[in-house]
């Protein structure tokens, strides 16, 4: 088992009141509320975090949000050029540029090309397929998104890999005549591939396409259940079994000398979820695609109807953000989505987590957020560093669900 | 060449091979109605209304209401060159096309392609051209901004013109989210219009009435003005006391301008 450090360079300076006041601290919130000197100065310290991680063998995730308090991270690739560049030994993943909200694949695969060649073949590539507010602060079409999330993919994977160049690709979503980027990227063959997704159908597809499936602060209950789903379809397919390097987890993880200290860091990164979700209800439930029209009536109405209908079955984004936005720390932990608390107390939640769900290989921590500070963000990395990640390096691949039921 | 086909069914029709779901109500002329951002239920009082002077046609749109969507059909072009074989399968020589809305654009494409076949053209607070500077948005986005600011702006009278989703059926309310999926589907880039529209709008041959809800705040009056300037002999007509759906708020007033209209 590995880890990995992702940080969304969130920007909690906003007045409370102005935050209050906001229907949404995401997509609308005008940008006058972020100054650009402390921006600068956070950029510092998540990058000096980022190498931090280097010396300490934890792998590096840099992620995409756009537009609000909870990401400063809109312009992803220049943060990857940077990971890239100034790491030495780790893994770098990009999880990654949100190709449905880009015009041109093609674009893409030239940065993720440029990032492998500065770090000399440690690119990995992540997809996340984006959602509720991203549409609108990059007039993305919420419909069609998911299928313009795998032709995009197609296309960047042929660019990334195709030597003879250049080819033509006309799409349903994206053409482009002439592909044939410089430079190719440095691993031979496609770098190891990363799908964000937590719903039944998509993760069917990752399954399907035999790459890393991780789920991001989902809880057991809809961990298990994405899991399942991909199995299941790989099964369907024919495959093998998959092994548990296929599935990853991302979490809220803080670690302190003692289980108090830790527990006390750790809740300062539910701001994340208490705070930096808030969106209006146009970015969330009511957007067209969020949800399958059936779905309308427990959507649309301000009060449910005893036994009315409302879709049932999984959560959907937006009610997963719902849900997240009112948690405290005791239900956080409780429900799978913060680790926190001392090395040892840290490392039996994953551990449980990992029984729980049927295993995966890959933490992906949220290591930072909101007002946890640059010091109590470099403690808490270094203590994982040295004394949970050797732990968790001890779990080896083995079959991914080996404790599950059959499905 | 005729490929369209009608089938007896009072409430569907089948078109190239698409089943439609349709409203037919009234005797006299013939007219095609474009339903605009909801499709148009039979119980509409302004139909009733309307029916006294035309023999109206109202098809849902593919991925409106409950006609079905063909898995290819994804702009505003299909359903144009849908209407286009659908009028083509109709008897009538000539007809009369009204358009609300979304359906204004429609009827304003279909009116652009058509010529002569289309003798009159009514465009009922309609969208699908730019008027403003590129800074000025003309049509108030109704996915990007807060749904209330929407309501308010689609109505004159909010209070009491406005659906009320907690008294809808299940049903009906699937149904708001079906036509809120396919408008955004067709008509969220460029936003509900076609950049190239107004440069056709002087070919229209079809005797034109531009009508507006005068508090508008979806698209104001002064698009709808600028709509009629550009179309040769057009008249634009305000319905006082009515939002972005005057045959709803003022069935009466809208039914009587039309039926006027439909008679010169």
């Amino acid at each position: 088992m590995d880890a990995w450090f992702q940080t969304e360079v969130t920007y909690p300076f906003v007045p409370q009141d102005v935050l209050d006041a906001a229907d949404s601290v995401r997509a609308s919130l005008p940008n006058k509320y972020c100054d650009p000197k402390i921006a600068a100065t956070l950029f510092d310290e998540s990058i000096a975090e980022y190498l931090l991680c280097d010396e300490l063998g934890i792998n590096v995730v840099c992620t995409e949000h756009h537009a609000g308090i909870n990401s400063l991270l809109g312009a992803n690739p220049m943060l990857l050029a940077i990971l890239a560049s100034q790491t030495r030994k780790v893994q770098v993943m990009s999880l990654g540029t949100l190709v449905t909200l880009r015009p041109d694949p093609v674009r893409i695969a030239e940065e993720y090309a440029t990032a492998d060649v500065l770090s000399r073949g440690r690119l990995e590539l992540g997809f996340v397929k984006s959602g509720l507010t991203e549409y609108a602060s990059n007039q993305a079409n919420p419909i069609n998104n998911g299928e313009r999330y795998w032709e995009a993919i197609d296309l960047i994977s042929k660019a990334l890999t195709y030597q003879d160049g250049p080819f033509s690709w006309e799409g349903k979503h994206f053409t482009h005549r002439h592909v044939n980027i410089w430079p190719r990227p440095y691993q031979q063959g496609l770098p190891r591939m990363w799908a964000a997704t937590g719903d039944a159908s998509t993760s069917a597809d990752v399954g399907r396409r035999d790459i890393v499936q991780i789920l991001v602060l989902r809880g057991p209950e809809g961990t298990k259940m994405a899991f399942a789903a991909n199995r299941k379809a790989r099964r369907e397919a024919g495959m093998p079994k998959p092994t548990t390097d296929r599935f990853a987890y991302a979490a809220l993880v803080a670690v302190g000398d003692t289980h108090e200290e830790g527990l006390r860091v750790g809740a300062k990164l539910l701001w994340f979820l208490n705070t930096s979700l808030k969106s209006a209800p146009q970015f969330g439930p009511l957007l067209p695609g969020n949800a399958p029209p059936e779905a309308a009536p427990g959507i649309y109405r301000t009060k449910p109807r005893p036994n009315a209908g409302g879709g049932g079955g999984q959560l959907s984004a937006s009610a997963n953000a719902q849900l997240l936005m009112n948690i405290n720390a005791e239900q956080a932990m409780q429900r799978g989505i913060l680790f926190c608390g001392s090395p040892d107390t840290v490392y039996e939640q994953i551990k449980k987590f990992y029984d729980t769900v049927g295993g995966f290989d890959h933490l992906a921590m949220v290591g930072r957020s909101g007002f946890m500070t640059h010091e109590e963000t470099k403690k808490s990395l270094t203590l994982f560093g040295k004394h949970v990640l050797p732990r968790m390096r001890e779990i080896k691949t083995v079959t991914a669900g080996f404790n599950q039921p059959d499905v | 060449m005729t490929t369209a086909t009608q089938s007896s069914s009072a409430d569907r029709l089948s078109v190239a091979g698409i089943e439609l779901e349709v409203v037919r109500h009234g005797k006299g002329r013939p007219v095609l109605l474009l339903h605009g951002f909801n499709n148009v239920s039979p119980n509409a009082p302004f139909l009733q209304q309307l029916g006294d002077t035309a023999e109206i046609l109202a098809p849902t749109h593919p991925g409106f209401g409950r006609s079905a969507r063909p898995k290819d059909f994804e702009t505003v072009y299909d359903i144009v060159h849908l209407y286009i074989e659908l009028i083509n399968g109709l008897p009538h020589e000539r007809l009369s096309l009204i358009g609300l809305s979304f359906g204004g654009w429609l009827a304003a494409e279909l009116a652009v392609k058509l010529g002569r076949r289309i003798d009159k053209l009514v465009l009922a607070d309609a969208v699908g051209i730019k008027v403003s500077d590129r800074e000025t948005p003309d049509i108030f986005d109704v996915f990007n901004k807060h749904p209330d600011e929407a309501r308010a702006r689609s109505w004159h009278d909010v209070a009491n013109s406005a659906p009320k989703y907690d008294d809808l059926e299940d049903d009906e309310l699937v149904t708001i989210a079906r036509n809120r999926e396919a408008l955004c589907r067709y008509g969220w880039h460029p936003y509900l219009y076609n950049p190239q529209l107004m440069r056709w709008l002087p070919n229209i041959k079809a005797q034109t009435l531009v009508l507006w809800g005068a508090s508008d705040g979806i698209v104001k009056p002064s698009y709808g003005e600028a709509y009629a300037k550009a179309i040769p002999g057009a008249r634009f007509e305000i319905i006082p006391e009515a939002g972005h759906h005057p045959e709803i708020e003022q069935p009466r007033a809208f039914a009587e301008r039309v039926s006027a209209f439909l008679k010169r």
